[in-house]
């Protein structure tokens, strides 16, 4: 007796709204993941705009550029590599409170356990990036010289790659603390191979190689596209379909290591 | 309850899974068998249990019945055997037997930042009601484990007793035809255990097969339970308790002495010494003090009588040769 689809879609929204609700009684990542990039975004504002002015020498368009140009877009990427492990948290939780076993045995189908646990991490991106373009660009004058559609095409697209990858670190890590250790390097190293922290021209070459793997990497590329060289949505579809080859990637990778019926526990 | 219907193995075979398909059974398990590297947890355990019946699982810590329970639930596979629930073959429409499944197992499970109702809801929506239907259960669920007054407390503020009728609550919920409940009365006082037992009689009484671990056994007795005793991954009997107690159960005197037992007592029954004294066999064990105090007069070295109605605990004892003690703490063997 196969089920009906409606059904399981109705499973999948009582998951969703569920795990709306565990994060609403925890705003805090959210919160300090959009309060603190925006802080940085100030101190590093300088950086990148000297960064700018050596590599563009002057604006095309002639309005003087702000470093909000490159501020913006890399502090926002860094930090929203911060959230990947959102979804993972959440496994990990479910574990600690031994409510994992039940889903388990509860009416829900395994996919739809884990479809029903991607759709809140996914939103809680989509908002940070969305805070983070709008007010660190209203507080520090980011110009978007292309098309503010093709920020948020890219923006979509880093967050289901994102997803994915909480997705791999949670199939992968059996203790809370290494979930932790993971997202964070991951997050760091690549921010650096991505070009956020220094222009990948500046790189070596052979980490120049590595950079375009990444998914920071085309990220950077699809917004400052649009922000500095005034790209269009057209402009958006390479590095969007290269994020979204990525996120199926990691989809596969982290759905073929997962397993139902692994111990997570939060200290060995 | 008709029994002819569970005799015919068929009842499990139907893998193609739809309701009704298990006949008179709504659980049934058929050679489980389930070791851990060389721990042996179940050895080949079969147990059915048709609509409406309350089976008491019980055994010393380590006889099997958590892992039992947690095959049943699918949470693991067991090396051997066939287990059906619902007629719906666990191993092969694991989804279908999920959804008559309710399972509360041993180690409380509930999201302590979210408040009961809220955990009551998720449970009901998940189980595919609708959100008013859901709430409406959520209430009616809640009423008789006398958790309507906490329903917008956060389960995570809850005493531990509060707790676990939650935790028994969630398993509820969606009202399924099989129900686990793995010692769902460790640690209630004794207002929620009742209320506990008279939610599993009732529900019972409503169709729902249940299937119960407990250490206590004066709590198989006031279910009327069926009894399945667990015994080193094996069940050593089931029936009802009444035939167990009639089968197995002999009534006994319990004596010790001051110093050594007398070695010139002449008693008219069988006598069997312990640890401590002596065990004397009487049927009617309470006749039988009477008559033992007169044979041994005022003057004898007697210091304690207990007697031992013939009850689950001698049923136990005359099984397995070890005394059952109550929170678990299994006499040595
Ligand atoms: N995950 C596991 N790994 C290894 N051995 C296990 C595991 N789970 C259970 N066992 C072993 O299997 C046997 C049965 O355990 P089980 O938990 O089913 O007992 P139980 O009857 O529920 O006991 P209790 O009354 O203490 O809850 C025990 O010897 C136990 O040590
Ligand atoms: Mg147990």
């Amino acid at each position: 007796m196969r089920e009906s689809l409606p059904r399981s879609v109705l499973r999948v929204a009582a998951l969703v709204r569920h795990d709306l609700r565990l994060h609403r009684a925890d705003l805090t990542p959210l919160v300090t993941m959009t309060v603190m990039p925006l802080l940085i975004m100030a101190f590093v504002r300088p950086l990148y705009l000297s960064s700018l002015s050596t590599r563009y020498g002057t604006p095309p368009d002639g309005v003087p550029f702000t470093g909000a140009e490159l501020a913006v877009p890399g502090v926002a990427v860094i930090f929203s590599f911060f959230l990947a492990a959102d979804v993972g948290y959440g496994v990990f939780r479910e574990h600690g409170w031994r409510t994992w076993d039940r889903l388990r045995t509860g009416p829900a189908r395994p996919f739809e356990v884990l479809a029903g646990r991607a759709v809140v991490p996914l939103l809680v991106l989509l908002v940070q990036l969305t805070l983070l373009f709008t007010v660190g660009g209203l507080l520090f004058g980011l110009r978007v010289r292309g098309s503010y559609a093709a920020i948020a095409a890219v923006g979509v697209c880093l967050a289901l790659c994102l997803v994915a990858f909480g997705f791999v670190l949670v199939a992968l890590c059996r203790t809370v603390m290494q979930l932790n250790v993971f997202s964070n390097v991951a997050a760091l190293l690549f921010a650096g191979l991505g070009g956020t922290l220094a222009p990948v021209e500046q790189l070596p070459g052979w980490v120049q190689a590595l950079a375009h793997v990444t998914p920071t990497y085309w990220a950077m590329r699809g917004f400052t596209g649009a922000v500095l060289d005034g790209d269009g949505l057209g402009g958006a579809v390479l590095p969007c379909l290269v994020l979204l080859a990525i996120a199926a990637v990691l989809t596969v990778a982290g759905l073929n290591r997962f397993r139902f019926d692994d111990r997570k526990v939060s200290w060995s | 309850m008709t029994e002819s219907v569970h005799d015919t193995p068929s009842a499990i075979a139907g893998s193609q899974s739809c309701v009704g398909r298990g006949g008179g059974v709504a659980l049934d398990l058929v050679g489980v068998t389930k070791s851990y590297g060389d721990v042996h947890a179940l050895r080949g355990v079969d147990l059915r249990i048709p609509p409406g019946r309350i089976t008491a699982l019980l055994g010393e810590n380590g006889a099997g019945k958590t892992t039992l329970m947690s095959l049943v639930a699918g949470l693991q596979r067991p090396d051997a055997g066939r287990i059906a629930v619902t007629g719906h073959d666990v191993a092969d429409a694991p989804g279908a037997a999920r959804r008559a499944l309710g399972f509360a197992p041993q180690e409380l499970g509930v999201y302590p930042t979210l408040t009961v109702r809220q955990n009551l809801m998720f449970c009901a929506e998940l189980a595919g009601l609708r959100r008013g239907a859901a709430r409406d259960r959520t209430a009616e669920t809640a009423e008789p484990l006398a958790l309507t007054e906490l329903l917008d407390r956060r389960a995570g503020e809850l005493s531990g007793g509060q707790q676990r009728r939650l935790h028994v609550a969630m398993a509820l919920v969606h009202r399924p035809a099989v129900l686990l409940l793995d010692e769902a009365t460790a640690g209630v006082d004794v207002r929620t255990r009742t209320a506990l037992l008279d939610l599993v009689r009732g529900l019972a009484a409503d169709g729902v097969a249940v299937c119960y671990s407990t250490h206590y056994l004066a709590e198989v007795e006031s279910l009327d339970a069926h009894v399945a005793v667990l015994d080193g991954g094996r069940v050593i009997a089931h029936d009802t308790l009444s035939a167990l107690v009639d089968r197995h159960a002999r009534g006994a005197l319990e004596l010790t002495f001051h110093g050594p037992v007398p070695e010139d007592l002449d008693l008219p029954w069988p006598t069997r010494p312990t640890e401590d004294g002596l065990r004397v066999l009487a049927d009617r064990p309470h006749e039988a003090a009477a008559r033992l105090l007169e044979l041994l007069g005022p003057t004898s070295a007697l210091s304690g009588l207990r007697v031992v109605r013939p009850d689950l605990e001698a049923v136990f004892l005359e099984l397995t040769g070890r005394r059952y003690r109550d929170e678990g703490s299994p006499a040595d063997a």
